[in-house]
Parts: structure tokens; sequence; C-alpha cells
């Protein structure tokens, strides 16, 4: 079947999950599953044949031909959507059930589905108000389903500031798509990019996008929006709705010209969004919270890799860029699968728990032995460490960076820069992590809530390990997924088409495999060897203090103490204390708080100054008549001034 | 044929040789101490002995506690097999072996640190979030290591970068990672391996509750990772590439056994550092690597 085929077959499966969503909720599922698959196929089938799939039917909207296209770099993404898409439905149709959520499950369905409709078609847009228009709508379902718990005022407060972010991101898109039309006649987009007076059109896109994004300092929507949707709706937001400013970014510095500053500037928000994304990570208490700062960290790296191939781009194509390309583009499937694997896991968590404050949890391992070992393996995998996928791309972006050095080009003393900012982002996402899996997963329980829990259904375990399989595939055959790769780098720019291989990715994939053989070896062996010799168990530990409890273990936030204490002059922690004193100590207790800076120290106040500005201006309005008189007056005087003195030049 | 022979011998070479280093520097400082001090051999010993005693576990663990360590010695082996001996290349050499290395050795950091966080004890809770944190600092100087060599070789494959000497910025890299070997392999001033109370480790505090099997497993890979970071100081520093195979092999035995003896002298002649100060040392080791990249650099400009 040719890819518009399948690509109708997709959208009647999700039009018609969304007819089914309110009542029949087994109907939704397996029509939204088959949508999902029949998009995975036809955007795996585009990508194997490379043939660009153009559909321009007389049909006219908003006063616009309709033109759909599937190119390669389209279906590089919409191959993750439908993986996203697919494991999110199975995963929500346990997780946000009719029984758990009688009210906002139905609608929740519905807006589900018209979020996943929406981005396909953002996808697939080659018009550029059409593009807007199911941007827009892309927007308002994200917004329904972060506040899909409606009840809870942080989820309304989160679902508001996403909306409001967003529609500044959207004006500035209408600016951009608005004067690309102006200046170039039509809203046809395409390759254009010998019109170089478009070129300042970018910085438009690049905030416009960028808040999408969720880039360093423009991501201040994004934690609270993470942490309090539904994880399904955690899942997409940060494996794909992020992704498709990235999806903005890349397609509009491939189509159009930039200017000559823009890969620079990309590359150093990269790094910015890199480094601190994973300090305010560290910062954070609340699990899905702190995961939402890894996707600021990970879209930090994606760009990082765009801005340097923008940067070789514009200095002759060369190699180092391809690569850096290639490793940003293959870290957005990565980030994609393995943080939706993290939000799932994340939501097992929450589901069993009901918190999501780190230091009530521990020990859960015993009764979710799936849910960790799982979040264990995207945790690996997040963190970059070898034989799994985060690896591949980060060490792609990083051998286009040593390349950039070793060519002691224009680029190379920033590459120096970036390299040794990746290694840090990398050390530190693994500090946090260890962090997370050893806090919520390992130790003994420190409440409650955390001893009384159970192990997910099957309908939640088996997204997770579909997208835990797909993590482990990308690391150990790397090569496989190269083709796909390829198409997609040269959709971006036609001059990187039939480019070779650029790096050995089948030796690595040959390590990874030899590698992960020999890890599980080798944990057997030892296993073998322990048993053989004998086990006899004993309490931890605790240097003979006789009465050691579950809450004297390590806290998350004593254990991210030194790092975070490094970065105080960003992350300014709230602290209070009473610390015991006297010789009988009292109560004592302690209390931090990371907050956001960004949105509490900037956005804020200067919100508040246009509130007070405002609320001085709007005393003019009154309601007494004589004053508004003495205004016209006031203003018809004015008025005469000027034409009297205009007229005596 | 051959490639299997050739990475068998290296591996057994490696595995092998490794705990003699530990035993060396422990006989520097007792010499230093004016003590007889144990066999170089000990480790050997302790290895063998725990191999074969039974297991205590902490009724806290879960499965990870012995397959951690498990782990980390399969990554700090598959290191190994990347490090070049001289002229005679890796066992497997490839563009972009360099990054590999390094994140090996971050997997087993990872594993070591779950296995360790694990037992829900607070001593090793605290060891582990010393490790992690003050490891971001010593992978950033290993990154900045890397780009010297780099810049110097125009390679990204360990073969390349380690055969030509360091050049004008040798003395520079070398300070900067004999400071991330000490800081890496729980030396003094960084770490001291003899102390006894729980609260002011690092590494020993992780293994606390370790016990058999698994603790051999750790203190062997401890042991190789320093003879990694030992041999990786040398290739960097001399051209050891240039050399024949014998003179090679010679050079970097007495090479690594200086390394051993001057860590056994700063052991015994320096105290440890107060934690605060931890930072500001690696910092030093990392701009030493920074310098000797911007040396390297205007060396290579024409």
């Amino acid at each position: 079947m040719t890819p518009g085929w399948l690509l109708l077959i997709a959208g009647f499966g999700l039009g018609l999950g969304i007819l089914s969503a309110g009542k029949l909720p087994r109907v939704w599922l397996v029509f939204t599953l088959v949508g999902a698959v029949a998009a995975l196929a036809a955007a795996a089938s585009m990508l194997a044949t490379g043939v660009t799939w153009n559909w321009q039917p007389d049909f006219v909207i908003g006063g616009e031909k309709l033109h759909l296209q599937l190119d390669g770099l389209s279906a590089f993404f919409l191959i993750l959507l439908s993986v996203l898409g697919g494991a999110g439905t199975l995963y929500s149709s346990e997780y946000w059930s009719d029984k758990s959520h009688p009210a906002s499950a139905p609608s929740g369905r519905a807006w589900w589905n018209g979020l996943l409709l929406s981005m396909g078609f953002v996808l697939l847009c080659a018009n550029g108000l059409h593009f807007l228009i199911v941007w827009e709508i892309f927007t308002v379902c994200a917004y329904f389903l972060i506040s899909l718990e409606r009840q809870r005022r942080a989820a309304r407060a989160a679902g508001w500031l996403y909306l409001a972010s967003s529609h500044v991101a959207m004006i500035l898109l209408f600016a951009f798509f608005a004067l690309l039309a102006a200046r170039t006649g039509s809203w046809e987009l395409g390759p254009m990019r010998e019109r170089t007076e478009l070129a300042p059109l970018f910085w438009l896109a690049l905030v416009g996008f960028g808040i999408k994004a969720g880039i360093f300092p423009l991501h201040i929507w994004l934690p609270s929006a993470h942490a309090n949707a539904p994880s399904h709706v955690s899942a997409i937001m940060s494996g794909m709705a992020i992704k498709m400013g990235i999806y903005g970014l890349v397609r509009f510095t491939g189509w159009l010209p930039t200017p000559d500053s823009a890969g620079w500037v990309v590359a150093a928000l990269g790094v910015i969004s890199a480094v601190l994304g994973v300090a305010f990570a560290l910062g954070q208490h609340d699990l899905k919270r702190l995961l939402a700062y890894h996707s600021v960290e990970n879209i930090g790296i994606i760009l990082i890799g765009l801005g340097f191939a923008m940067i070789a781009a514009s200095h002759g194509n060369a190699a180092w860029g391809q690569l850096a390309l290639a490793g940003a583009l293959l870290h957005v499937w990565n980030h994609g699968l393995f943080k939706a694997l993290l939000f799932l896991g994340a939501g097992s968590v929450l589901h069993a728990t009901g918190t999501r404050e780190m230091s009530r949890l521990g020990g859960l391992w015993r009764a979710m032995p799936w849910t960790a070992s799982l979040f264990a393996l995207g945790a690996t995998a997040i963190a970059g460490l070898p034989p799994l996928n985060g690896f591949v791309s980060e060490w792609l972006v990083y051998l286009g960076l040593f390349d950039a050095v070793s060519a002691r080009g224009p680029a190379a003393f920033a590459a120096i820069f970036a390299a040794i900012a990746l290694g840090l982002t990398g050390a530190l996402a693994l500090a946090c992590f260890v962090k997370v899996c050893g806090v919520v997963f390992l130790g003994l329980p420190r409440s409650e809530i955390a001893e009384h829990v159970h192990e997910c259904g099957w309908r939640m375990r088996l997204p997770m390990l579909g997208l835990g399989a797909a993590c482990v595939t990308i690391g150990l055959a790397p090569i496989l997924f190269w083709p796909a790769l390829a198409t997609a780098l040269a959709a971006w720019q036609p001059e990187l088409a039939n480019v070779t291989l650029p790096a050995p990715l089948v030796t690595l994939g040959g390590f990874h495999l030899a590698l992960a053989a020999l890890v599980i070896l080798a944990g057997l062996f030892l296993w073998r060897q322990v048993q053989h010799n004998g086990v006899s168990r004993a309490g931890t530990w605790d240097c003979g203090y006789a009465a050691p409890t579950a809450r004297m273990q390590y806290t998350a936030g004593s254990f991210a103490g030194i790092i975070t204490g490094w970065f105080d002059w960003i992350l300014r922690p709230q602290r209070h204390a009473h610390l015991p004193n006297k010789i009988f100590p009292a109560q004592a207790d302690f209390e931090e708080h990371t907050p956001e800076t960004v949105l509490e120290n900037v956005v804020e106040p200067a919100g508040s100054l246009v509130m007070r500005v405002s609320l001085a201006v709007r005393r003019l309005q009154h309601g007494r008549v004589q004053s508004y008189i003495f205004y016209l007056l006031l203003g018809l005087a004015a008025l005469a001034i000027l034409a009297v003195m205009g007229g005596t030049k | 044929m051959i490639v299997v022979l050739d990475i068998f011998l290296r591996l057994a070479a490696w595995l092998l040789l490794a705990p003699l280093l530990p035993g060396i520097i422990n006989k520097v400082k007792a010499w230093v101490a004016g003590r007889r001090g144990p066999p170089v051999l000990q480790l050997y010993f302790d290895l063998a002995k725990l191999w074969r005693k039974s297991v205590v576990l902490s009724t806290a663990v879960s499965p990870a506690h012995v397959i951690g360590p498990a782990v980390a010695w399969v990554a700090i082996i598959a290191a190994a097999l990347l490090l070049p001996v001289g002229p005679a290349d890796a066992s497997l050499s490839f563009r972009g072996d360099a990054l590999l290395f390094v994140y090996l050795l971050a997997l087993a950091r990872f594993c070591i640190a779950l296995a360790a966080l694990d037992t829900g004890s607070a001593f090793e809770g605290m060891g582990v979030a010393r490790e992690v944190s003050y490891a971001v600092l010593s992978e950033a100087a290993i990154i900045t290591a890397l780009l010297t060599l780099c810049v110097q070789s125009g390679s990204v494959s360990l073969a390349t970068m380690l055969a030509p000497s360091a050049g004008a910025g040798a003395a520079l890299l070398a300070a900067g990672l004999f400071g991330v070997l000490l800081a890496e392999n729980c030396r003094v001033p960084f770490d001291d391996p003899n102390t006894h109370l729980e609260l002011t480790m690092i590494h020993e505090v992780m293994v606390l509750d370790h016990s058999g099997p698994p603790l051999a497993a750790i203190l062997h890979g401890a042991s190789l990772k320093l003879l990694l970071f030992a041999v990786l100081l040398t290739e960097a520093v001399l051209p050891l590439g240039k050399l024949t195979l014998l003179q090679a092999v010679g050079a970097l035995v007495a090479s690594v056994l200086v390394v051993a003896v001057v860590s056994g002298l700063v052991e015994s002649l320096l105290a440890r550092l107060a934690f605060r100060r931890v930072p500001l040392l690696l910092t030093t080791a990392f701009l030493f690597c920074l310098f000797a990249l911007l040396v390297a650099w205007k060396e290579g400009l024409p």
C-alpha cells in the first residue's frame, strides 16, 4: 500500500476513535491503535523507499488549497509520533480508565486522539496557513489534556501557564508565517534557500518554536505542565509535543535561509539548556518535575547538534555538521523513547502510591519489579551509557564536535566548549538518575504509602516493555536505523543527500552487542558463585546504632546537595530550617524547595509590573462624563497644536 | 583465530597484572612509614579468599546488589580492551572509541552507585553522593584531556591519539591526568582508602555492605581501573607508539611503576583534603588539562 492510503487509514482510525471515545472505550482502543500502526507503516514505507509523498487535491480550506507532504523529515518525526501515540493509548486504557476517572476519561480519550491527529497534520502540512491552524488545534488539545484533572488547582494553573506561553509562541509564529507569505506571495511552503532576504525571519521561528520546545529560558511552562498532566499525557508531551518545536526549527532551517549567527545562537542555547536543565533537575524532589527538567536538558543536546550542523552548513557543508545533525536527529527519537518510558514508569509509581514526592517513596522494587527494572533501563539510557540508545546519539554529537575541533575551522573553539559542556551534562545526568533510581526504587520504604503498593497491570506494562525494547534495539543495532536517518538528513538539505556512513556504527553496534552479552554472562556467573558459596541475611551496617529506621536513609535533597550547591546562583533554593541547638533540642525541621527561577524571578515580576501599570492607567476610566469631555478637549487641543506646528513648516 | 588469541592474551594480562598495583602502592607507603607492610601480592590472596567466601546480604537489598558489581566489572574490562599498548594497537580500535572508553567507566560508576544505594544506608548514600558529584568535575577534565589529544593527533581513536607524545603541554597534561587518577581511584588527597570512619569515606563506604564474590569483583575492578588510568596517563605523555614493541612495553612497565610509587609517596606525605576543598583540587586538574589543550592548539598553528 502507498503511504497515502496508509495515512488515510490512520486518519480514519483516529477520527473514528474520537467518535467512539465517549461510550465505547474498547472500540476506541482498537481504532486508535490501528491508526497508530497505519501511520507507523506509512512513515516507515516512505523512509524505506525514500520517495516523498505529495497530495494536492482541489480542496480549499480558508482560501488555500490543501497540500499534504510526507518527506524524509516528516516521516522521521511521524514514526516517533506513532510509536509514542500507540504506547500511550494502550497505557491510558488502564491508567486513566473509566473506572478510576469516570468524569474525565471519555473526554481525555477524545482530546488524546485530537492531539495525535493534529500533531500528525502539523508534520504533513506544506501550507503555512494550514500549518498554523493545525498547530493551534494541537496546542488546544494539549491544554485540555494537561488540565484533565481540573479539580486540582495545580493542574489548572499548569494548564493556564501552558496555554498562555503557547499563545505567545503562536503570535510569533503568526508573524513568521504571515511575513513569509507576504514576502513570497504565497502560503505554500517549500525549499527557498536562495532567497536570502528571508533570513531575518529565522529569529521569529526560533522564539516561537523555542517556547514549544522548552529551550532554556523559554521553558517556564514545561515543568509544571509535565508534572501535573496525567502520565501518558506527560509522556507524549515530553516525548513528542516538545519535539514539534524541534521539528519546526529543523524544517525551517532546512527550507529557509538563516542569518550567519543563527547556528551559533542555537548551539549556545543548546549548551545553556543542557547544563542548566540537568542542574534544575537535580534540585527537584517531585519525580515528574525532575523528569520534565531532563526534557530541557535533552532538548539542549539536540540543539547543540542542530546548531553545529547549521554552522557547518554555512561553512561549506563540513562533514562534522552531518555527524552533529545525525546525532541530534537520532537523539530526537531516543529522547522520545526513553523519556516516554520514564514518564510511564513514573505514572505507575504515581498510580500505585498516589504521590510524586520522592522523599516519601523507597524500596518499590519489591512490589513493582517490572516498573523498577524498566525504569532503571530508561535511566541508563537517558544517562547516555553504553550499550543503550542514549549513548549512540550522544556519541554521534560528540564525534561531530571532536571532528570540528580537529578540523581547526571557525567553529573549533565553540566545539571545545560544547564538548566539555556535553561531558558535564552527561555526568550530571548520571548523578541525577542514580538519585532517582536509588531513592524511589531501592532501599527501604520511607513512608507507609510506599509499603502497600502493587505492580501495574499488563496494559501499562506492555507499552513500557515495548519502549524499553526499542531503546535496547537502537543501542545494539544502530546501523539498522541509519537509512532512516540518512533519508531525514537528505530532506533537511539536499546537499546532504547520499551521505556515506560517517561513523563506524557497525563496529559500535557489534561492541555493544558483545558488551550486552558479556554483562549477562558475568551477571549469571557472579550470581551462580554467590548461590554456590551460600547466602545469609543480616541488617544493613548501621555503625552499631541500636534503632535505625527507614527515615534515616539518605534523602534526594541531601544526595544532590553537593551539586545543587554549585548551582545555587541560578537555582536559588528556598530553605527553611529550624536546626536543633540547645542541650535538649526541641523539635527541628528542614525544608528545601527549588523554585522555577526564570518564572518566579523574571516572568512573574515582569507580569506584575504590567498589571500595576495597567491598573494605574485604568484610573482614567471611571465613568464621569465631564472628565471624558475634558479628555476629548485635550485630545482636540493636542491635534490642533500638531496641525498648527505642522503647518508652520 | 589470531585476533581471538590476541584478545585473550591481553585480557589475561590486564586481569592478572591489575591487583599488583595497589600492592606496590601499599609497599611504598609502608616503606616511607618505616613498616614492613603487607606483601605486594596481598590483594591476590584477598581476592582468592573473597571468591570462595559465602555472602552476607542486607535484608534490604535487591538483585541489583549482586548484578551491579558484575556489570561494572565487565564495563571496566571492556574499557581495558579499548586501550592500546604502545605500538601494538588496542584489541579493538575504531573512530570514537575514546568516548566509549569514558562512558564505559561512567557505566561502571553508575552500577556501583546503584548497588550501594540498594542497601538503604545513609553512609552509603553519602559515599555515592560524593562519588557522583566529584565525578562531574573529573569527567570534564578527562573530556578536556581527550580534546587535547584530539587537537594534537587530529584523531578520535585512542590508538592514534595516544601514539605521539603530548608535546610541549606534556607536563600540564600529566599533572591534570594524575589529579584525575587520584580522584577516580580513591587515593589521598581526595579520599583515603585506609580511613576508619564511615562518615569521611567516598569509595570505601560504597562497598561497606558488599561481601564475598561481589566484593571481589568490585575490588578487582577498582585495581584494574587504577591500572587503566596509569597506562592512559603514561601513553598520553610518552610517545610509546613510536617505539618498538619491546621498548614500549619496557617503558610502559617502568612508568606505571613510577606512577604507583609517586601515588604511594603522595599518600604518605600528604594529608587528606577537607571535602569542601576537593572540588577546588579537581577544578585545578581540569584547568591543567585545559591549559594543555591551549598549548597543543598553539603548537599546531602554522
